[in-house]
């Protein structure tokens, strides 16, 4: 192949030339700027909204409070108000907004609002949220809309439950010779991303809303800002610019409904919400907090045999997409093993912390660090090495049940292989080098991963290729550019199949949903199996019709013609070609005679075979694909700095790749990411529910300095047969095992067991001094002066 | 029971305020004088812009002092010590080789402050006057006995930075006072040190951080030792008795068990949102082995 499978530089240069342009960068003339407001309880009675000061600030359009929008929105429950209405639910929540001619304007007036509150008792912990004498977040859980499969208990927090079984728990236990118990737990996170939120708006005369907002996927927007407002799909129009990254935290419907609300009660003149940094951490959806309550048994030889869980997420005051992350945990509730006996109920609860939402791996790498936690600690107590007990348990393609009671496919990927290559890259069974610091010790760390999308079993997408007039190529598709390089592994598919150069084809980051071909959503690692499927069949429409002209012309079957290098060319005389510039628009006979027309391929992707979950049990087909892998480290404990740094991560993948170069930046981005996650980001909350770390001083993403000294990985080219030319997702997957490899390692590098994240130099000391103070002594001996 | 309280705003924009960039330290003075507690002095902006837009400070008046020729200056002299001038950057002070080979201390916590885009544009001066615990040159500069240069329209004195530092966000500075250099003396003859700063990634502020500087350890009459802390309490520390105790003819393992026990008698760390007071209980006691033990048989 010439295109396919080779390190391909970027489509999307513009990047780094600076000329691209983001939401941010967006301006409309005549616009107008909303700022919100918000309330210092994080639960609260709203008594009185007083404004009439903020009214007479000059370029004072207008002061909306929640009574001016007396209906709730949301993606899978509506159960968000626009502006906070009876009550506030969380500290931050905005209570009141004011539109102005000029950003100033606003500020200045939004200052003069005042709010009279009766507090009320926050509930500010999932597990307390449980209890049956809780205070309720949502007192009128029972009048929300919601969607088919989720389920939100009126009368408690829960906004949805999932239940998984498989087999026989008892039975299960019955036949396990060890059994691993634990409570894990992950506060919220921010997604971290660089571009915060912006979204303009304007209603047309003709009714028509436009909107430009930073976000994830298109269709989605479009779709639910229309059902939210009421409104016709195709009277809403959603502008698709790059993206200055999303993680899941702009995946559907954020805020995109505040301007276009503001808009239509101002007669329609363009109005710009941005928010900053702080605004972003209140008014956006974070990623969830996570309780995992897991008990694991296996018999003597090794055998898993039983799993029990009770997962429960701290969902925030709106739950959002983590309804459905409750759901994604709970159908894939432990690593990519087989296991006979599974018993799982997973549950998203409401507190009165910030909303939250989807966050890149969907749940996975947070199950997976309790999993993948109790699979080593199962091996410590079987006396098994850690990866040995993962190999005899490893789900087998063609042959295991997953815990939805699936059968992989034959052609479902090498979790095995994976397993073995990540072993031998890091050396398994090799120990690491002690450093001449008695202070730091060394350690390796080791988890299996695996993922596949978590969406409707019908979540579509298509694709159109516009042939231009000079043999250039126009593709239009769905999904959104924003950082993955989806767009570059489109480009390259298309070259391969068409026989072009990369430069011949454009992919344009600009969306908008009237004119360009449908996807669901750009989430879920699904953008290059989907869109890429559907672009494939979007090329061999466009083949056919080639074919078909160019038969016509050389007077052979259609089968008999072949088309290399840009042209379409009798089989076996490749001197017989008409280049495919001369046919884009219609090809013409010598005496001015037509044929043909412009051509236009399309395609359409489904997944198939994808089954909606059984709600009293779990079984489906829940995706269409799941990517494989292995990640493993070798860590350094600093029991002076109470510091973990990364030596060497190896990440194995078990997909193919269009373009490695592409995959390699995956994984450097999603280990980075993956590795600050499980050490030390957290969103800190006072005892009162007010967020401690809003802003990038406090909340702590990595930077260049916490790289790991080396990374390597490789995948492995074990293809999926329906996948674009093999290759399935790893966008997430890229982040998946190493909050669970580093805890791992951290055991095996000082024997202290840690079940929480992130494991900070605080909780490092802490359970030093709980599991092993000689090692403290020991380094207090080493530092004793001489003489 | 009803509360009102006003609403949250988080602001984007910096709040209205007059800019001043006067071209002579009297016109600065001056200004100073006449718009007293309303008026902030700028030099990099790095901190001030930042607390302004937060509203964690006010300004209705921003006295940019970058356009003063005369406070861009470092100047040296042997066996006396080094004057830097208000708006002298980090980074100048980092790439200066008078301050990497004579004040090395002094080098290793601007080497630790921030990243290199925050260090080309923040001053040192600028790091001290906003009276934060977790100026990261603190510990250095009251281990080397740093003195501030400070006047106003009425004239001028000398403040010794362990006065200047009057709990967090709070300096000995008056309304129409501003710090126009820092004097730092020359080091005692033999010294050594370093400042081990503890943080959660790389280019954070620190969890906290530990400057030691030793002279000549094994001659107790010429062995100095001294231990400043930034981020433990409200204000950057130096303890004073260390000096002292150190002065004593005691085997140094023995005087070292005895400054870790003192320093802990003396300093009740703060928990807050970089850590616990357990961690920075554990980080002062074992940073300030480290340091004591690398720099003494180092």
């Amino acid at each position: 192949m010439k295109y396919v499978g080779k390190s391909i530089p970027r489509i999307d240069r513009e990047k780094v030339a600076g000329d691209a342009e983001y939401a941010y960068d967006f301006t409309l003339p005549g616009m107008v700027y909303a700022k919100l407001v918000a309330a210092p309880y994080a639960h609260a009675k709203i008594l009185k909204v007083k404004y009439d000061e903020a009214l007479k600030v000059p370029g004072v359009l207008a002061v909306f409070t929640g009574a001016d929008f007396p209906f709730k929105v949301g993606i899978y429950a509506a159960d968000r108000d626009v502006l906070a209405r009876e009550k506030v639910l969380y500290y931050g929540h905005p209570v009141a907004a004011v539109v102005a001619e000029t950003l100033e304007a606003a500020e200045k007036a939004a200052e003069l609002i005042e709010v009279e509150y009766e507090p009320l008792p926050p509930v500010l912990d999932a597990l307390e949220a449980m209890k049956p004498d809780a205070p309720l977040v949502h007192e009128k859980l029972h009048e929300y809309k919601h969607a088919p499969f989720i389920y939100p208990k009126p009368g408690t927090n829960i906004a949805t439950y999932l239940k998984l079984r498989k087999g026989n728990i008892e039975e299960g236990f019955s036949k396990a010779d060890v059994v691993v118990e634990n409570t894990y737990y992950e506060p919220l996170i921010s997604q971290g991303y660089l571009e915060n939120w912006v979204g303009i708006a304007r209603v047309k005369s003709d009714g028509t809303v436009e909107i430009w907002s930073s976000h994830q996927s298109p269709f989605a927007v479009r779709n639910l800002l229309a059902t939210s407002l009421g409104l016709p799909i195709h009277k809403v129009v959603v502008h698709h610019m790059y993206l200055g990254g999303g993680f899941g935290g702009k995946a559907g419907l954020l805020l995109e409904h505040i301007p276009v609300l503001f808009s239509m009660k101002l007669g329609g003149r363009p109005v710009r919400l941005e928010l900053n940094r702080e605004e972003n951490s209140f008014y956006m959806a974070q990623r969830a907090g996570y309780y995992f309550k897991m008990k694991t048994g296996a018999t003597k030889d090794g055998k898993l045999v039983a799993h029990w869980g009770e997962y429960i997420l701290d969902a925030g005051a709106y739950a959002d997409y983590t309804v459905n992350i409750a759901r994604s945990v709970g159908l894939k509730p432990f690593g990519p093993f087989e296991i006979e006996h599974v018993h799982v109920d997973s549950y998203a609860v409401y507190t009165n912390k910030v909303p939250t939402t989807a966050f890149r791996g969907f749940g996975l790498m947070e199950v997976l660090f309790a999993a993948e936690r109790q699979m080593d600690l199962l091996a410590k107590k079987l006396g098994m090495d850690p990866v040995e007990f993962r190999l005899k348990n490893v789900l087998v393609p063609g042959k295991s049940l997953t815990h939805t009671q699936e059968r992989l496919r034959e052609d479902a990927g090498d979790p095995a292989g994976a397993i073995r290559e990540a072993a031998r890259l890091i050396e398994w069974g090799k120990p690491p080098e002690q450093p001449k610091e008695p202070w730091k010790f060394r350690g390796k760390g080791f988890a299996a991963f695996w993922k596949g999308p978590v969406q409707p079993s019908n979540a579509a997408a298509s694709a159109i290729v516009k042939l231009n007039d000079d043999g250039s190529v126009d593709v239009l598709v769905g999904t959104g550019e924003m950082g993955q390089g989806t767009i570059t592994a489109l480009a390259q598919i298309v070259a391969e199949e068409l026989g072009i150069p990369v430069e011949k084809i454009r992919i344009a980051p600009e969306r908008r949903t009237d004119m360009v071909a449908y996807t669901w959503q750009t989430v879920g690692s699904r953008g290059l199996f989907s869109d890429g499927q559907a672009l494939i069949r979007a090329l061999e429409d466009l083949k056919s019709q080639i074919r078909k002209i160019a038969a016509q012309v050389f007077r052979v079957f259609e089968d008999q013609i072949e088309i290399r290098d840009g042209k379409a060319c009798v089989v076996g005389e490749p001197w017989e070609c008409i280049s495919l510039a001369e046919m884009a628009l219609g090809y013409m006979y010598p005496n001015g005679n037509a044929i043909g027309g412009p051509l236009i391929g399309r395609g359409s992707h489904v997944p198939v075979r994808n089954t909606i979950p059984d709600p009293e049990t779990g079984k489906s087909v829940p995706a269409p694909f799941y990517t494989f892998g292995a990640g493993a480290v070798e860590v350094e404990v600093d029991l002076i700095s109470g510091r973990v740094k990364v030596l060497k991560a190896v990440m194995v993948l078990d997909t193919p790749a269009i373009n490695p170069m592409l995959v390699a930046g995956q994984v450097y981005g999603g280990t980075v990411m993956g590795i600050n996650i499980a050490l030390i980001e957290e969103l800190k909350f006072d005892e009162n529910g007010r967020l401690l770390n809003p802003n990038f001083t406090e909340y702590k993403v990595a930077r260049a300095g916490d790289i790991p000294d080396e990374m390597i990985f490789k995948t492995l080219g074990v293809g999926q047969k329906d996948a674009p030319y093999g290759a399935k997702g790893v966008g997430e997957l890229t982040m998946l095992p190493w909050p669970a490899a580093v805890a791992n390692a951290i055991a095996n590098a000082i024997g202290v067991e840690l079940y929480e994240l992130p494991m900070k130099p605080d909780k490092i000391i802490e359970e030093v001094k709980k599991q092993r103070p000689e090692l403290l002594e020991k380094v207090k001996e080493a530092l004793k002066i001489k003489g | 029971m009803a509360v009102s309280k006003s609403v949250i705003v988080f602001h984007t924009l910096l709040p209205e305020f007059e800019y001043f960039r006067p071209k002579t330290l009297q016109e600065a003075l001056e200004l100073l004088d006449k718009y007293q507690g309303d008026a902030k002095v700028m030099a990099g902006g790095t901190g001030l812009l930042f607390f302004m837009r937060l509203r964690w400070m006010q300004a209705k008046y921003v006295i940019d002092i970058k356009g003063i020729k005369e406070l861009h200056t470092i100047k040296y002299e042997e066996g006396k010590g080094l004057t830097v001038g208000a708006t002298v950057t980090l980074s100048e002070l980092f790439e200066n080789e008078i301050v990497k080979n004579k004040y090395p201390i002094l080098w290793d916590g601007i080497r630790q402050l921030a990243d290199m885009h925050i260090r080309n544009r923040a001053t040192l001066v600028g790091n001290l006057c906003f009276g934060m615990p977790s100026a990261d040159t603190a510990p250095a500069l009251l281990t080397l006995k740093a003195k501030l240069n400070v006047v106003s329209v009425n004239g001028t004195r000398t403040i010794e930075l362990k006065d200047f530092f009057k709990g967090e966000g709070k300096t000995a500075l008056k309304p129409n006072e501003m710090v126009t250099s820092v004097f730092i003396p020359e080091p005692p003859e033999g010294a050594k040190g370093r400042y081990l700063k503890f943080v959660r990634t790389a280019d954070d502020g620190p969890i906290m951080g530990i400057a030691v500087l030793v002279a000549n350890p094994r001659d107790p009459a010429k062995r100095i030792v001294r231990i400043a802390f930034s981020n433990v309490v409200s204000t950057p520390i130096i303890i004073d008795e260390v000096e002292e105790l150190f002065k004593q003819d005691k085997p140094l393992g023995e005087l070292a068990e005895e400054a870790i026990k003192l320093i802990k008698s003396k300093v009740t760390p703060k928990s807050d949102v970089r850590g616990s007071r357990e961690l920075r209980e554990h980080l002062m006691e074992y940073g300030t082995r480290y340091l004591l033990k690398t720099l003494i048989e180092g």
